[in-house]
């Protein structure tokens, strides 16, 4: 028997501890397991810290793909905190297309998360990061991270991209005691687009977000409202099992009565 | 030579895994440390800790019954002891397995009050826990309180889903007081990693102390428990939810990313609170 992939492993463990605990879980596994550190860092999604740029006093979102050593480039100043004189800056091709989609998405998340934080990395021309943060409230948070790669071709590009929403919810009182609904969800999609210049891929890939996260919201919704709520009923049923049992019975009867007319 | 943190955080996730799930939870830490036996020593104890914690529940081998394994219901040499089925069992934590049943008699000052309990409790269980229930009494505190606990388990790992209910109870007849909590564990993981915690701290004073009294309030503390839960799955979907994210923007429209360009912040949209936070 072939041992599994120890990164394959530490997957399975990360989605099935708490994933309140995901952050201090990746740390610990990559203290367990040095070997696994880029693979961890770059693949498991996990709530983004804000930082202030310095020079337009602006708020953007730190991830792997701003990070150059321990400094963080500003999507707004395109400059590195703390400074860095040789920091890996994108061409000034790709910045121009990453300032639109910056400036894109800020209007994205204005019209949708009313607040919080949103940020655009490019590293090549055609494949990017966004993600949306809005300001933690006292009951939740909810961190939405895109990656996305874009393959040319005539006139159309092809777009892969996989987007993670972290949706943390905590509720109580002294009647309740503690709730904490936390988690994440992950999804796929790929899709050949038309491009007329570089603006359409900012249109293209702001349309597919759009589209992702709206199912994603119904998705969670699903899931964090419906499904763990069903399971709750699962484990325990308020009215007693025996009247539920007996209000089958006689429903069944009269379907079977009715089916007899 | 693992380190005190290795050990710790080898405990830690065993701690950590949902219903149901501890066998993959250890595959994968084997998985991951491989044959380093200071770290798979640390997984016994933690796996100890595990299932007393969460009340686990085994069957006896030629038995249909569930029975639990918790801190109440351990004997001195490391048996596992059932009244209602006047069994004690040994138990093997890792497998989880049950085995060498020899017969076991309760003695208890309060062994009457708890038989009573055991027997109006029954009917409680059967009428309220639909999948895989087990409860058990037992003294505690040197024989000077009663702790109930009652447990419901549904396990759908095809669906990608787990859970577990846990009502904990200690009644003290010295002055009729019951101490407990409930809490309740979810997990949903297909494509994602889904959790639901609860923990609802319980303290009343009964005025008789009798085992329908008791049995009686327990059911009333639960069924206004699982009330408000609902209600607060509601209230979140309601509320926090939907001021994290809008389903639509205030316009009612999707974004039309082709005029994205002329779009302003705090013109055309309104507010434009966020663009200098």
């Amino acid at each position: 028997m072939s041992s599994p992939d120890p990164f394959d492993s530490a997957l399975d463990l990360l989605r099935r501890l708490n994933p309140k605990h995901t952050a201090n879980n990746v740390n610990a596994l990559i203290n367990l397991v040095p070997d696994l550190t880029e693979e961890l860092l770059s693949s498991v999604d996990q709530p983004l810290q804000v930082q202030r740029c310095k020079k337009t006093g602006r708020d953007y979102l730190l991830c792997d793909y701003n990070r150059d050593g321990d400094s963080y480039r500003s999507p707004w100043s395109n400059e590195f905190d703390p400074p860095l004189t040789d920091g890996t800056l994108p061409s000034e091709k790709v910045r121009k297309m990453e300032v639109a989609a910056n400036d894109a998405f800020d209007i994205y998340r204005e019209l949708y998360y009313e607040g919080g934080v949103s940020s655009v990395y490019f590293w090549n021309l055609d494949d990017g990061f966004a993600a949306v943060s809005p300001s933690n409230k006292s009951t939740g948070s909810w961190d939405s991270i895109h990656v996305f790669e874009a393959t040319d071709r005539a006139r159309t590009a092809h777009y892969k991209l996989t987007s993670t929403v972290i949706l943390n919810m905590i509720n109580g009182d002294e009647s309740l005691g503690e709730m904490d609904l936390s988690g994440n969800m992950t999804r796929q999609i790929e899709q050949t687009l038309p491009v007329d210049d570089d603006s359409s891929h900012i249109a293209n890939i702001g349309k597919l977000v759009e589209d992702m996260e709206l199912k994603m919201r119904n998705l969670l919704q699903e899931v964090y409202f419906g499904k763990a709520k069903d399971v709750v009923g699962d484990l325990r049923s308020i009215n007693s099992l025996t009247e539920a049992q007996r209000d089958r019975s006689v429903h069944q009867e009269m379907i079977t009565s009715m089916g007899k007319r | 030579m693992p380190d005190a943190e290795t050990i710790e955080t080898t405990s830690n996730f065993i701690l950590d895994a949902p219903p149901g799930e501890l066998q993959d939870v250890i595959t994968d830490i084997k998985a991951l440390v491989g044959d380093d036996k200071d770290v798979l020593d640390a997984i016994p104890p933690a796996v100890e800790r595990y299932n007393k914690e969460q009340l686990l529940c085994t069957k006896l081998p030629g038995g249909s019954q569930q029975v639990i394994v918790s801190e109440y219901n351990e004997l001195p040499d490391g048996r596992y002891f059932d009244v209602g089925s006047q069994n004690s069992f040994e138990f093997d934590h890792v497998k989880q397995k049950a085995s060498n049943v020899q017969s076991y008699v309760l003695e208890s000052l309060n062994a009457d009050l708890i038989k009573s309990i055991l027997r109006e409790v029954e009917p409680h269980v059967k009428e309220h826990y639909p999948s895989l229930p087990a409860f058990s009494v037992n003294p505690c505190s040197d024989d000077s309180s009663i702790a109930l606990v009652i447990v419901g388990n549904k396990y759908s790992p095809s669906n990608y889903w787990n859970g577990r209910w846990r009502s904990t109870y200690v009644f003290n007849p010295a002055d009729n007081s019951l101490t407990g909590n409930i809490q309740v564990d979810v997990h949903y993981y297909e494509d994602g990693n889904v959790r639901l915690l609860t923990n609802k701290p319980v303290q009343v004073s009964l005025s008789s102390g009798s085992a329908a009294e008791i049995v009686k309030t327990i059911a009333g503390i639960e069924k206004k428990y699982q009330e408000d839960l609902n209600r607060a799955f509601g209230a979140l979907s309601e509320g926090a939810f939907k001021s994290l994210r809008r389903q639509l923007p205030i316009t009612r429209q999707k974004i039309d990313w082709d005029k994205i360009g002329s779009y302003r912040l705090g013109q055309d949209i309104g507010g434009g609170r966020g663009a200098q936070r």
